[in-house]
């Protein structure tokens, strides 16, 4: 007998679609998904505008609702929680790195980056001590009292992926991250996410149109009209479906 | 842990982002806080002036009679009864309450008052002059000659009498009155002033007359006065001074009623309170015209933040963190309008109740509820108003916060990071 306990996905959708009552017709924009990303995996999910990628992260993000299907975070099935169970499971559990890096203007980057343990409730010297780690380890000491007014495009997205991580989650889902930065600024955020993925272990979810982050992934999907075209994985060729 | 301070450090600082526009609500919320404390300042002035002209001119603030007095005025019911009382010990015993700082007594007649072929008939008002000028203010509203001297027959009287009579200060009148003991006492009188309250009713129906002489008119004896007027330390506490004084005399002798000057002047009372209930109206239209202009700029800077609010959310903050910052906003918005409020208007209503301006150059004055009211808009202060109006202030501004704060909530996450 397997007396071995297997652990769950960090990501598992079954039949997912997200649907927009839009006029004249409904927009399909995710049709019967089913993925399974597995713990400590770096997946880039790439495809042209409008093919669903974003919707698939906040679908996973527990951001919006989806019209169909379900879907698992980390083995909790997540599609029908309440707003304040998702918020949970967010603030525990899930990363988000977005784009337009979106930190708070009001806050510096030590308190954007200790955002999350700050809503934990995490002690301040703890909190302190976990991100300054992040900051030396992201190049980023010395900018700790900077307002994201005072920092490079870089600076900022290396902060953003400092507060998605700096509370440990299980999954970061990562909305172009690189799209916003020049070719050397996102190789070296690259690296930075590569190192987390390898050391801590942290599982990586991207959406992306630039070919560097598709060479980094482990496992490539594309997607086109909110449906996985292809799912590659580097290593180890196609995924089954 | 609560995640309470991260919401307060965001919503202080979110108050600096756009410093025009905190400034601009703020100073909208502060001087809403100065309109409504001055607002209530000149409807309480207005009262106090309703007040010390309806009591201070004949009433004074607080009166002792007979029990069976009033309301008949029967002219035998004397305080003490026919008897009548040691006068200057009973004056003495009332001057030596704390609460007392004055007493006038006062004797009343009804009676004509003639002059060649003009009669008319008048109140014969009776009192000891000196003391009646620490009571009242009525002898100070003399606009020709002096005040009456006891023992010389000399008489004051409102100067519409005084018209209709055509006499004039030095003219001579002969009052006729239904004395005591059954007779009718009359007597030559010299007229030595003519007051003007602008009263109009009690300028031509009064007639001053010292109390000695009115008592030899009425065939009264010296000790029998129908009312002993007082003045008080506290003219707003006088129902309970009135009680205090009634208590102190129940071993008197015979009963005494004490009245305050809201029993006395109902009518007066009642306006006093009406306006008084004006005050909450006042706060309330102006904290409601402020909260709808707060509100609005909350709703705008709401809209704006739209995408940071979904940031959070992502971030795993609940819809009620992302209410809570907005009223946290609110509340310091709040806090700072109140200082900058209080700043302000503490310095203007001291000057304002130090000079008030007079527009009697531009407007006469009116009499309202019997009480002469005069156009100066004078301004009166009292320890409730400012916290009233501070209460009133915070809760504006919380109540403000709560729809953007609620629409905030209602952000939804992935639209607003599409934007």
């Amino acid at each position: 007998m397997n007396d071995t306990i297997s652990t769950p996905p960090a990501v598992r959708t079954e039949d997912l679609w997200k649907v927009y009552p839009q006029e004249p017709e409904p927009v399909e924009a995710v049709k019967s998904l089913d993925l399974i990303v597995e713990p400590g995996d770096f997946v880039a999910m790439a495809g042209p505008s409008g093919s669903g990628k974003t919707t698939v992260l906040n679908l996973l993000g527990g951001l919006t609702r989806p019209t169909r299907g379900r879907i698992w975070i980390d083995g909790e099935e997540v599609s029908d929680m309440r707003d304040r169970d998702l918020a949970r499971l967010r603030l525990e559990r899930i990363g988000f790195v977005f784009q337009a890096y979106n930190l708070l203007p009001v806050l510096t980057a030590l308190e954007n980056a200790e955002f999350t343990l700050l809503l934990r409730g995490t002690p301040a010297e703890e909190r302190h001590r976990r991100v300054m780690d992040l900051f030396r380890e992201m190049g980023l000491d010395g900018l700790e009292d900077r307002r994201p007014g005072r920092l490079s495009g870089g600076q900022q997205q290396r902060v953003a992926v400092a507060r998605a991580v700096a509370g440990d989650p299980a999954l970061v889902l990562a909305d172009e991250p690189t799209a916003n930065l020049d070719t050397a600024t996102s190789a070296a955020l690259l690296d930075v996410m590569e190192r987390l993925n390898r050391e801590r272990g942290t599982t990586f979810v991207f959406s992306t149109h630039d070919p560097r982050v598709m060479e980094r992934a482990r496992r490539l999907i594309h997607l086109v009209d909110g449906e996985i075209e292809s799912d590659v994985r580097r290593d180890a060729g196609a995924v089954a479906p | 842990m609560s995640d309470d301070p991260v919401w307060r450090r965001i919503a202080w600082r979110n108050l600096g982002r756009h410093r025009g526009r905190t400034l601009i609500t703020a100073s909208a919320l502060a001087f809403g806080y100065l309109a409504a404390v001055l607002m209530v300042g000149l409807m309480d002035g207005m009262n106090a002036e309703l007040i010390e002209n309806g009591t201070g001119l004949m009433v004074g603030q607080v009166q002792v009679h007979a029990a069976d007095y009033l309301p008949e005025r029967n002219m035998h019911r004397t305080i003490g009864g026919y008897e009548g009382i040691d006068l200057a010990g009973f004056l003495r015993r009332l001057e030596s309450d704390p609460d007392i700082v004055a007493a006038a007594p006062r004797l009343y007649g009804g009676g004509l008052v003639s002059s060649g072929d003009q009669t008319l008939g008048g109140v014969l008002f009776g009192v000891d002059v000196r003391r009646e000028g620490e009571v009242t203010t009525l002898l100070s509203t003399l606009r020709e000659g002096r005040a009456p001297r006891a023992g010389a027959f000399e008489v004051a009287m409102g100067s519409e009498m005084a018209r209709q009579l055509d006499v004039k200060v030095g003219d001579q009148v002969v009052l006729v009155a239904a004395a005591a003991d059954g007779s009718m006492g009359n007597d030559l009188f010299t007229l030595a002033g003519v007051f003007s309250t602008g009263t109009p009713a009690l300028d031509a129906s009064h007639v001053l007359v010292p109390l000695p002489d009115l008592q030899y008119l009425l065939a009264m004896d010296p000790g029998r006065v129908h009312e002993v007027a007082l003045t008080t330390t506290r003219p707003w506490d006088t129902p309970v001074i009135a009680a205090s004084v009634e208590r102190s005399l129940s071993a008197f002798g015979p009963p005494l009623r004490v009245r305050p000057w809201t029993e006395l002047r109902p009518e007066l009372a009642e306006s006093v309170e009406l306006m008084g209930s004006m005050n909450w109206v006042i706060i309330v239209i102006v904290f409601a015209m402020a909260i709808f202009g707060v509100a609005n700029t909350m709703i705008i800077g709401t809209f704006e933040r739209r995408k940071e609010f979904a940031v959070v959310r992502a971030l795993g903050t609940t819809p009620l963190g992302v209410g809570k910052t907005v009223v946290y906003e609110g509340i310091f918005l709040g806090v700072l309008a109140l200082a900058a409020g209080a700043v302000v208007t503490g310095p203007v209503l001291v000057w304002w109740h130090n000079r008030p301006p007079d527009l009697s150059g531009i407007v006469g004055g009116f009499a309202w509820s019997g009480s002469m009211w005069r156009p100066i808009l004078r301004v009166e202060y009292s320890w409730d108003t400012p916290i009233v109006a501070a209460v009133a202030l915070f809760v504006t501004s919380v109540l403000a916060a709560v729809y953007p704060a609620w629409k905030a909530t209602r952000v939804p996450p992935a639209d607003a990071l599409a934007d």
